[in-house]
């Protein structure tokens, strides 16, 4: 994971409304230097089949209506299931802090509410792409 | 007309304000509006000199408000948004919060129900991408029984329903239509408002119909209330949802106004006379915290819908009144020290308010995390009746007027929205701004900007980039229990089984021929859906053969 260019799949989830944040972090990552596969909206299996065949290095997934504990838990089992294990995994938007640590016990790697500060994202992937994967 | 010599006092004050400044005024930092208007420190006479402020309280163009009196003869109605899980639950929901004093005009009930995104999408709770998001973020709310729920024991005539549909905008009034049947009313009975508000996609990264089509469904919509539901609202101009994706102020009011203008036109060239059905487009507005320069909007808002109106041939005075609704922008809210939220939605309310608004809905201070707890959303409640019972604000109609400051900036927000809107215009307006995806861009760029802006600390978010605290607050939110989902697919097994099948296919049928009528201009399509309602055909159902026809179309 050294010069190559950092892969990330940027998903909402299947169905849900509102762009804004999800477009924000696309370009956020994209003038971090990444390749930013824009996927709109999937279902868990959508979004797992697309990681596979892109090969990506982050999954990161937006979520504004609600579901994240089922969408994390269906995610990660997916995702190992499909024998992809090395991949950082974030998730992002209308998510309550207290569902952060139910999560990462789930396997996900870090929860980003939502109006941080630029550069977060992109400094979080950066510094843990790579260095952690789903075990 | 010679106010313009300044009198001897006058000069004496300037001059000596002058010199009170002269140390350090070349320090002071300029400021601007949200919008990028700049502004001074100091307004005076001087700079409402030329202005026209000739204008009473329900008078045109209403810039001081659409009644003589504003809220002295009724305040505004409190429509706070609600809806989760079935709508036993929403049910239950609406019948606290009239106990809780929500109240329309005149103490008439008004319900601003929210539905879940399957339905919104046209989906029942049985197909499989609703499974996790059922009765999530708004209430899953599909066939007659629901609606038979929704509407019992209230007075169709006292109540005012607002539907917050997507794209099941025509299902839904149809479903309506059908449940005011078979309480023994028609549908001159219904109030409310339908949202009709289709070109909503020129800034939501969802797929919808094609354009062409979404703007005939819109239209069919507003001919058939015209007709058949006088009472009713038939279009809701979602401005709201422009500044909610990042517009500022001024963008929201020039695209809203085009998208109004849009609305308009779409109506007239369908045949319709301007006084017939304009007077039933109403808007939805965001509101910031950014108190003067709402104000101004609401007010520049009221002037030029009027002008729009009475250029499109209005001549009914209360035809040409801009009717708003306002949502408090939620964009603003933070997660971060989440109780600060309950200062913002107070600044919003109050702009609303001091803009003269006829309607507002209060976000709750956890709604950056979940939708609203019990207590938080009663506490948004309170905040508009702490407003209106407390505070002294609706004593007064355009308490502002006069202003110095908002008289001047009412006429600069008006003179920079209209310029955007006649270079849209110019460009073949809001549905070619729509389909250009220029409207989108416009507004993402505004949406970044603003990002930067908070990212380098230019424009401050307490708790966020200034005050921080260590940790997020632990706030337990509002979860709708996932049962709920099994009880929704229950409820449309109980309902398909006790139907005639054969009924609703002949109906929904007849719904294919309809859209098929509506595309080549032979027909319409809202008989046939209430045809298909009252044969007990659900949301997701009509939604199939519409969708089949109008296509699916992504604005990027």
């Amino acid at each position: 994971m050294s010069d190559k260019t950092i892969k990330v799949l940027l998903a909402k989830k299947k169905i849900d409304v509102h762009g804004r944040g999800t477009k924000l972090i696309a370009r956020e990552l994209r003038d971090a230097g990444m390749e930013v596969v824009y996927f709109r909206f999937g279902t868990v299996d959508d979004i797992v089949n697309a990681a596979v065949q892109e090969d990506v290095d982050v999954v990161a997934v937006s979520i504004m209506t609600s579901g994240q504990l089922h969408i994390a838990e269906n995610l990660i089992l997916k995702l190992k299931a499909m024998d992809m294990h090395d991949v950082l995994v974030i998730f992002g938007g209308t998510i309550p802090p207290v569902d952060f640590e139910p999560m990462e016990k789930m396997g996900v790697h870090r929860i980003f509410p939502a109006g941080l500060p630029g550069g977060v994202v992109a400094d979080y992937i950066r510094e843990n792409v790579g260095k952690l994967d789903l075990s | 007309m010679s106010d313009a010599k300044h009198s001897e006092k006058f000069e004496q004050a300037l001059a000596a304000w002058q010199q009170g400044r002269e140390r350090y005024k070349d320090k002071l930092r300029p400021n601007a509006t949200l919008s990028g208007i700049p502004l001074k420190t100091v307004y005076t006479k001087e700079d409402i000199r030329d202005l026209d402020l000739d204008e009473m309280p329900g008078v045109y163009p209403f810039t001081r408000g659409l009644y003589p009196d504003g809220y002295a003869l009724t305040p505004w109605m409190q429509q706070m948004v609600f809806g989760y899980g079935t709508i036993e639950e929403t049910r239950k929901k609406m019948e606290d919060m009239v106990a809780n004093g929500m109240e329309g005009y005149f103490g008439y009930n008004v319900f601003n129900v929210v539905y879940d995104v399957p339905c919104m999408y046209g989906i029942d709770a049985d197909h499989p991408e609703a499974e996790g998001n059922l009765g999530q973020c708004g209430v899953h709310m599909s066939t007659g029984d629901d609606y038979d729920e929704l509407v019992r024991d209230w007075e169709l005539e006292k109540s005012n329903i607002s539907m917050i549909t997507g794209d099941n905008c025509l299902p839904a009034l149809a479903l309506l239509v059908a449940a005011a049947e078979r309480r023994g009313k028609d549908a001159t009975a219904l109030r409310g408002n339908s949202m009709n508000w289709y070109p909503r996609i020129a800034v939501q990264d969802v797929p919808s119909w094609e354009p062409t089509w979404g703007y005939a469904l819109a239209v069919d919509l507003i001919k058939w209330a015209t007709k058949n539901a006088p009472a009713w609202n038939t279009t809701n101009i979602f401005m709201y949802g422009l500044s909610e994706a990042g517009a500022t102020p001024v963008q929201e009011l020039a695209y809203g106004l085009a998208w109004g203008k849009s609305i308009i036109d779409a109506g007239l060239a369908a045949g319709l006379a301007a006084d017939e059905f304009i007077g039933r487009l109403s808007f939805q507005i965001g509101c910031t915290q950014n108190l003067f320069e709402e104000v101004a909007k609401f007010r520049a808002h009221r002037r030029m819908w009027a002008k729009l109106c009475k250029d499109a041939g209005c001549k009914k005075p209360s035809n040409m009144h801009g009717r708003v609704h306002v949502h408090t922008n939620g964009y603003i809210l933070t997660q971060q020290q989440v109780l600060n939220n309950n200062a913002r939605i107070t600044l919003q309310a109050l702009a609303a308010v001091l803009g003269g608004v006829q309607s507002i809905h209060t976000c709750s201070y956890d709604e950056a995390t979940s939708i609203p707890t019990e207590e938080s959303h009663r506490v948004a409640l309170r905040t508009q009746q702490i407003l209106m019972w407390e505070s002294g604000v609706r004593n007064v109609a355009d308490p502002l007027a006069g202003s110095y400051y908002v008289e001047k900036l009412t006429d600069e927000i008006e003179a920079k929205a209209w310029q955007i809107f006649n270079e849209i215009e110019a460009r073949g307006g809001y549905r070619q701004g729509l389909e250009s995806g220029e409207i989108k861009r416009a507004i993402d760029n505004s949406s970044w900007e603003i990002k930067q802006n908070i990212n380098s600390g230019k424009q401050v978010v307490v708790g966020l980039n200034k005050f921080q605290s260590e940790s997020l607050d632990q706030v337990e939110p509002f979860r709708v229990d996932m049962a709920i989902e099994k009880k929704a697919r229950q409820r449309l097994e109980n309902y398909k089984a006790r139907r005639d099948q054969a009924a609703v296919d002949a109906a929904l049928a007849n719904v294919v021929k309809a859209c098929q009528a509506l595309k080549d201009g032979s027909g319409e399509l809202m008989p046939a859906l209430i045809d298909a309602a009252r044969a007990g055909a659900t949301n997701g159902e009509m939604m199939v053969p519409m969708r089949e026809a109008f296509g699916w179309f992504v604005a990027e």
